[in-house]
């Protein structure tokens, strides 16, 4: 406990940091809450609409429910590759003797190159004509009949817009889980493995429910990151062909900013604030469930 | 403490009511193209959406400098955004902050026409006729800017003529001619996939380049009214000349005429191809005539490049020389920041813009200059330019510039399905004249 003279100024000194988040944060989502009770192009004047933004979006926006179902497919594609992709390398580390400095950085690497450029990448990786490097594998590799062009083929379009954010992630993820994973005690993994032990129930009994809570805040922070997916799909496809790669926010920045519909547009956001806060209760319940069971 | 939250306080509600003020400031009056007193030299802005390194911004910066020279104090800052998504939104979000600048770029949008609806641009008609320069532009031009009820608030600084180019070996290697009607492209393309070529070279990924082609066959059938009926709920794509162009797209896609992949390649991809002997066409302006018909051009195909315009269709009421010639983006003068010096300036700015931008080699939107051959040209370069000359009263205006955004946005996306044989003709028709019916009426009160 801290004595009072030292509470007074943990607190004036969290005060900063507390404004500057409510007018960076609250603020603007309020300002979306109270926008999206009206229709307004920005420039006209506003008109109250009372909850009729809603009642379209729920009930009369084909693209809305479609970009609701890719981003949680989206979601899914992007987690597993983060959060089991991390896992597995991170596990995998903890065992390596020499060269995790290096697979580390490697991993890491994707982390740090700007979106643009992993955007673009990606493009010629994907491409037909000219071939990209992933229809050229697939041919050498005797499985030419699955060359395609990934990004306009509406069947493959949302898992290839999917995979770079996955891929771009999984380093920064696996080196929070890999710290988390040395911080396990040497004594009980030994412990465990002179009662017979095997790897797997070593990694399922001992592990993982060492490295619980810094699990859970990984999965919270890829779950939010991945619902708010935005830049690499945009600047890939625009959405497209169609709305095959359309994701809540991409559609909800069209909306104002393509559509100047900023009304609605903050109906949309209001919802992707809403679906966020869900996710992360849903998580918290579930994990916490397993954790007391 | 206390004094701490006082001083935050006073602050927030400064930066509330310094916000107030920024945002603020009605419109002077859009038709006083004279305001009267002393020219005051300072910088102003013109915000753009045109190539950095490119003839008009060039021209213009020279002639800021040139102007500067007898006005100290003046300067114009070019705030270019040449990615045109992106100058849009800048742009929009610009307008809904009161905080556009004294010069801008638009197209004839219906958004553009709330904004001159408010009395937020000076009446490019009157200051065009105030500065005794109307008569220069050629019609064409002007008519490219203009909103449907014919006002003008836009100035044109090109002027462009769109073909569709063609590599004569590959079609000769198909066994197949420049085509004479719209009707007959698919089984060209069929032709020329058959041998092994691609027929068009296609930037799917910016949008406009396949939405041109929606407009061509209702243009030949219709006249250039039937897209200004169609956004505004007046005809469907369900008439006769909708379903025309929704077949023909579909026929389009059946003939694979585009390359594979075509909606995630880009502007570059599509010239590439095209210049390197892959696409037997390329469907582009003027603008890229340097590219087009000079020794830039790859010289294994420059002697095998031609162009020709859009086709016409049997009962076609558009001529062979009328298509798409549009004048570019144009330059919407700010009212609420028009003053005497902005007057004074774009007076010195658009008497000698025509003779600069013409010594590039570029078509003037005005016809007091004769445009410089470039000494690399091929002769495609000056058979380019001297179409202009014969071009026809009516023109195929873009529909990214005329449809309401969000059916614009919709179609676009509706195109590539409809192209790629995601949907069927049908399922097309039914979205899009839905999605007119829904947004139209907001735009085009």
């Amino acid at each position: 406990m801290l004595p009072n003279r030292s509470r007074t100024s943990v607190l004036v000194f969290l005060l900063p940091p507390l404004l500057l988040y409510c007018a960076a944060v609250l603020f603007p989502i309020l300002q979306s809450l109270f926008l999206s009770f009206f229709s307004w192009n920005g420039i006209s004047e506003m008109e109250f609409v009372g909850l009729a933004n809603y009642v379209r979006m729920l009930t009369a926006d084909d693209i809305f429910w479609r970009s609701f179902f890719n981003a949680l497919l989206y979601l899914a594609i992007c987690l597993v590759l983060q959060l089991g992709g991390a896992l597995v390398v991170a596990s995998l580390l903890t065992s390596l003797r020499r060269g995790r400095e290096l697979i580390k950085t490697l991993y890491l690497l994707p982390a740090v190159i700007s979106t643009v450029a992993i955007a673009f990448l990606f493009v010629r990786i994907y491409s037909i004509d000219p071939v990209g490097l992933l229809n050229q594998l697939l041919h050498w590799i005797g499985l030419g009949s699955f060359e395609r062009a990934w990004l306009s083929d509406v069947n493959t379009v949302l898992a290839a817009v999917s995979a770079p954010e996955g891929w771009r992630f999984t380093g920064l993820y696996m080196l929070i889980i890999y710290a988390a994973l040395i911080a396990v005690p040497k004594e009980l993994e030994e412990a465990a493995v002179l009662d017979g032990a095997s790897k797997w129930t070593l990694f399922t009994k001992i592990r993982f429910p060492y490295i619980r809570p810094v699990w859970i805040t990984t999965t919270i922070m890829a779950t939010t990151y991945g619902l708010r997916g935005f830049d690499i799909p945009y600047l890939m496809t625009n959405g497209g062909p169609g709305q095959s790669s359309e994701l809540l926010t991409t559609y909800m920045y069209k909306t104002a900013f393509t559509s100047t519909d900023f009304g609605y547009a903050s109906t949309i956001s209001v919802f992707i604030v809403i679906e966020c806060l869900v996710a992360v209760g849903l998580i918290l319940f579930m994990l916490k469930r397993k954790a007391d069971s | 403490m206390n004094k701490l939250f006082r001083a935050a306080a006073v602050a927030a509600v400064a930066a509330l009511a310094l916000t107030a003020c920024a945002g603020g400031g009605a419109a002077s009056d859009p038709s006083n193209v004279s305001p009267t007193g002393e020219i005051k030299p300072r910088e102003i802005s013109w915000l753009l959406s045109r190539p950095a390194d490119g003839a008009v911004i060039n021209i213009m910066k020279k002639l800021a400098d040139d102007y500067a020279e007898d006005h100290p104090g003046f300067a114009l800052n070019l705030i270019t955004t040449p990615d045109r998504p992106s100058y849009i939104q800048k742009l929009e979000t610009l307008a809904a902050a009161n905080k556009l600048p004294e010069l801008f770029d638009t197209d004839a949008t219906p958004f553009a026409q709330e904004l001159a609806k408010q009395g937020k641009m000076v009446d490019a008609d009157k200051l065009l006729k105030s500065l005794n320069v109307y008569d220069d532009y050629r019609p064409g031009a002007l008519d490219y800017q203009r909103f449907d009820d014919g006002s003008l608030y836009m100035i044109p600084f090109q002027f462009e003529l769109e073909f569709i180019w063609y590599n004569k070996a590959l079609m000769e290697k198909a066994g197949v001619s420049v085509p004479k009607s719209l009707d007959d492209i698919p089984a060209m393309c069929t032709a020329l996939r058959n041998a092994g070529i691609t027929p068009i070279a296609i930037d799917g990924q910016d949008q406009w380049p396949l939405e041109r082609y929606v407009a061509y066959q209702p243009f030949r059938e219709a006249g250039p009214d039937f897209v200004q009926k169609l956004k505004k709920g007046e005809a469907s794509f369900s008439d006769e000349a909708g379903q025309k162009t929704v077949n023909w797209m579909a026929d389009l896609g059946k003939a694979k005429c585009f390359q594979e992949g075509f909606s995630a390649q880009g502007y570059s991809d599509a010239q590439n191809q095209f210049t390197s002997g892959q696409a037997a066409m390329y469907n582009i302006g003027t603008w890229e005539l340097p590219s087009l018909a000079t020794d830039k051009l790859n010289p294994d195909v420059r002697d095998d490049i031609d162009f020709f315009t859009l086709p016409t269709t049997e009962g076609s009421v558009t001529s062979a020389n009328e298509f798409v010639s549009p004048s570019g983006i144009g330059m919407a003068v700010n009212s609420k920041t028009y003053d005497p010096l902005v007057s004074d300036f774009l007076k010195f700015a658009l008497e000698k813009y025509p003779a600069e931008y013409a010594a590039t080699g570029a078509l003037s939107p005005t016809t007091n200059v004769q445009t410089a051959i470039p000494a690399n040209a091929t002769p495609l370069y000056k058979k380019a330019l001297e179409t202009a000359d014969t071009l026809g009263g009516k023109q195929a205006m873009p529909w990214d510039t005329q449809l309401d955004p969000t059916t614009n946005g919709r179609l676009q996306q509706e195109l590539v399905l409809l192209v790629q044989g995601n949907i069927t003709p049908e399922q097309f028709t039914k979205t899009m004249d839905d999605a007119i019916k829904q947004n139209a009426p907001k735009f085009f009160k």
